[in-house]
């Protein structure tokens, strides 16, 4: 918008008393709106021994026609190396075993979110797709935000449905639906001008196939012959979760803090939380996270006599805890390209606990990761 | 190729971004540039013993002080100000600082502020004959107003003098631009939200002028609810209210600055009304939170 008003305007006069010092007169010149950014993130993920998972990820996020947003993204996991698939106590003690197989998977993903903006109020709806040879599953979701209080605060409803099947490489014929109801809410306050809090919770309904049709427990008794069963667990899945975060940016530190803590309960009997603070006062972002959960009611790495009607010795729904530091690097090339990195470590172990040991049979589980990323503003 | 430096001056992080493809250049064009922010600095700055507005505040009540043709300029362009604003943009409002300390939750009596007000006053600020004469002992003459958005403007000037064609100065969120980059591209500018400091108001892209933005969130004092900011009404002597925060683009970083200033002191409805007759882009946010984007 350029001054059209006479000379006696008051911005003609403040420009003529100002032009009266030795500066440049700049030309007022807007530039065309920011339209969006896209980018390209590399995750690689290395367990010793076990899995290793290569994740390229292309993503782009753009705003069009002034009120609405669109954001897209597609991945490609790469899976490979072995997966544990029986637990056994064949040498005394149950213990993970590797079967000769290993595993070659490659997993497709894709989602994409629509928002329209209405004033203080927004909605957005969402489909995710994902595809490998023995899953895939189909979602969407829709999802409402509220500004109120002079924008201080902010509320959060959604509500997100997805359709699985799974299947195995091991046997064809294998064809089971799950399927899932999620409902969500919200609140963002502004506490201060420095600091603010958030707090989600989620509740999903799940019903269908949860088994794991790769993992056996094979078990030995002093008498009698030994049991090998399948993995078999309930046929549906009700979870909780509740994430509360915390931002307070500190002046004095030019830096940000943030702290998370997430509870999440299930009727498998499985009650998990987790801890994670992050420094963002530097371009050199340290992290902790922590994390601990319980067993789920059916886990038990042998199996009993008789065999009850649901069991899993699958060590991912065993008490445990976990410890994962990392550092992440912002490196800002220009206004708009951006470069970072992650490096990240995790060591899950029954004895990381909280409140005494978990499960015996947990095989300590280490692992690294890294992330590499690229993002272009246009 | 893009250079960025930053530096510290005047009491806060400040930065020179330029496109050169010849790097010993670009160092050279953003020393010139921070040296001239510096000189600046030392020129005006109150806190300096030996600042011209030191000198001239030191005489306040005494004998006239002589000024060079800069000084003059500045004063010049605040009388400017002082007119097109019906008398609420005043560079002797600085001494109400001695009743408002920001740094503790206390809003001064109205007794404290009634012997600081006489002070106060661009009509007891005497220039003639290239002299400067503050009428009454214990006035003050403060530049906080214009300065830095001065120092801005005579940045960009100095690199524009040494042949740069694409360059931005930032001092703490005041800024010059000058020439779009590479490929006509937009320098984007964030605009600091006033209460969230997770998120930017907004990016606006810029390829050539000043913007300045002047808010209730630089230094304040929370008492029982109410913020007292440390924009001062020269007439009460208390804080501007109505409006969170001011951003406008203009040919010059001072006269942005001081069109901020100004709408700040007028308030929500003056201020609006005052800057949609200056004719200029701006982006303001209302007391209570409403986003008025004339951008």
């Amino acid at each position: 918008m350029a001054a059209t008003k006479g000379e006696s305007s008051a911005l003609a006069q403040l420009a003529q008393a100002a032009l009266a010092l030795p500066i440049l007169a700049l030309p007022v010149k807007a530039g065309a709106a920011e339209v969006g950014e896209i980018g390209f993130t590399l995750l690689g993920y290395k367990e010793r021994g076990l899995m290793k998972i290569t994740e390229p990820v292309l993503w782009g996020r753009a705003q069009f026609l002034e009120s609405w947003e669109v954001q897209a993204s597609a991945a490609i996991d790469i899976i490979s190396g072995a997966s544990p698939r029986l637990v056994t106590n064949a040498s005394g003690k149950p213990v993970q075993t590797l079967t000769g197989a290993s595993v070659e998977d490659r997993r497709n993903t894709s989602d994409v979110k629509l928002t329209k903006h209405f004033g203080d109020f927004s909605l957005a709806g969402s489909m995710a797709y994902s595809d490998e040879q023995d899953y895939n599953s189909k979602a969407f979701g829709i999802e409402g935000r509220l500004d109120v209080n002079q924008r201080n605060t902010t509320l959060i409803a959604g509500f997100g449905s997805s359709k699985d099947h799974v299947g195995s490489t091991d046997d064809p014929t294998l064809d089971k639906p799950r399927d899932t109801k999620e409902y969500l809410v919200g609140v963002t306050q502004v506490l201060s001008p420095t600091a603010l809090v958030s707090s989600t919770i989620a509740w999903a309904r799940g019903e269908g196939y949860y088994n794991d049709p790769y993992k056996l427990t094979f078990t030995f008794f002093p008498t009698g012959g030994p049991l090998l069963v399948p993995d078999v667990r309930p046929d549906h899945r009700n979870t909780v979760a509740w994430l509360t975060r915390f931002r307070n940016h500190v002046p004095s530190l030019k830096g940000t803090l943030q702290a998370d803590y997430r509870y999440y309960s299930d009727d498998w009997g499985i009650r998990a939380h987790t801890l994670e603070v992050i420094d963002e006062r530097w371009s050199i972002r340290p992290a902790l996270r922590y994390y601990t959960q319980g067993a789920a009611d059916f886990y038990s790495p042998t199996v009993t006599r008789p065999p009850a009607t649901v069991h899993s010795s699958d060590q991912r729904l065993s008490a445990f805890g976990g410890l994962s530091p990392s550092l992440r690097v912002i490196l800002r090339v220009d206004d708009r390209l951006t470069v970072e990195g992650t490096l990240g470590y995790v060591q899950n172990a029954a004895n990381f606990h909280l409140g005494g040991s978990g499960n015996e049979a947990f095989e300590t589980l280490r692992a690294g990761y890294g992330l590499i990323g690229v993002t272009y503003a246009f | 190729m893009l250079h960025r430096l930053t530096f510290f001056a005047m009491a806060a992080e400040n930065e020179v971004q330029l496109h050169s493809d010849d790097e010993v250049f670009a160092q050279r064009a953003a020393n010139a540039a921070i040296a001239e922010v510096k000189r600046i600095e030392a020129k005006y700055s109150r806190y300096l013993e030996d600042s011209v507005v030191s000198r001239i505040n030191a005489q306040a009540g005494g004998a006239p002080v002589k000024a060079d043709d800069e000084t003059l300029a500045l004063l010049a362009f605040a009388d400017a100000c002082h007119r097109q604003s019906d008398r609420l943009f005043d560079a002797t409002s600085g001494v109400l600082r001695r009743a408002w300390n920001f740094r503790e939750p206390r809003v001064p009596s109205q007794a404290e502020l009634d012997a600081i007000l006489p002070l106060v006053g661009w009509d007891k600020v005497e220039i003639s004959n290239a002299h400067v004469r503050l009428a009454r002992p214990g006035m003050q003459l403060d530049f906080g107003g214009f300065g830095k958005e001065y120092a801005v403007d005579r940045a960009a000037r100095v690199m524009a003098d040494l042949g740069v064609s694409s360059a931005m100065v930032n001092l703490a969120g005041d800024l010059a631009i000058l020439g779009s980059q590479p490929g006509e591209a937009p320098w984007r500018v964030g605009i600091k939200h006033p209460r969230r400091d997770d998120k930017l108001l907004a990016t606006l892209p810029v390829t050539s002028g000043a913007i300045a933005t002047s808010g209730d969130y630089e230094r304040f004092i929370e008492v029982d609810g109410v913020r007292h900011c440390h924009v001062l009404d020269p007439r009460t002597g208390r804080a501007a209210r109505g409006l969170q925060s001011v951003t406008v683009q203009a040919i010059a970083c001072i006269v942005a600055g001081s069109a901020t200033t100004i709408a700040m002191l007028k308030g929500r409805e003056a201020g609006l009304a005052w800057l949609d007759e200056m004719g200029v882009a701006y982006l303001v946010v209302t007391e209570d939170g409403t986003v008025i984007d004339r951008f």
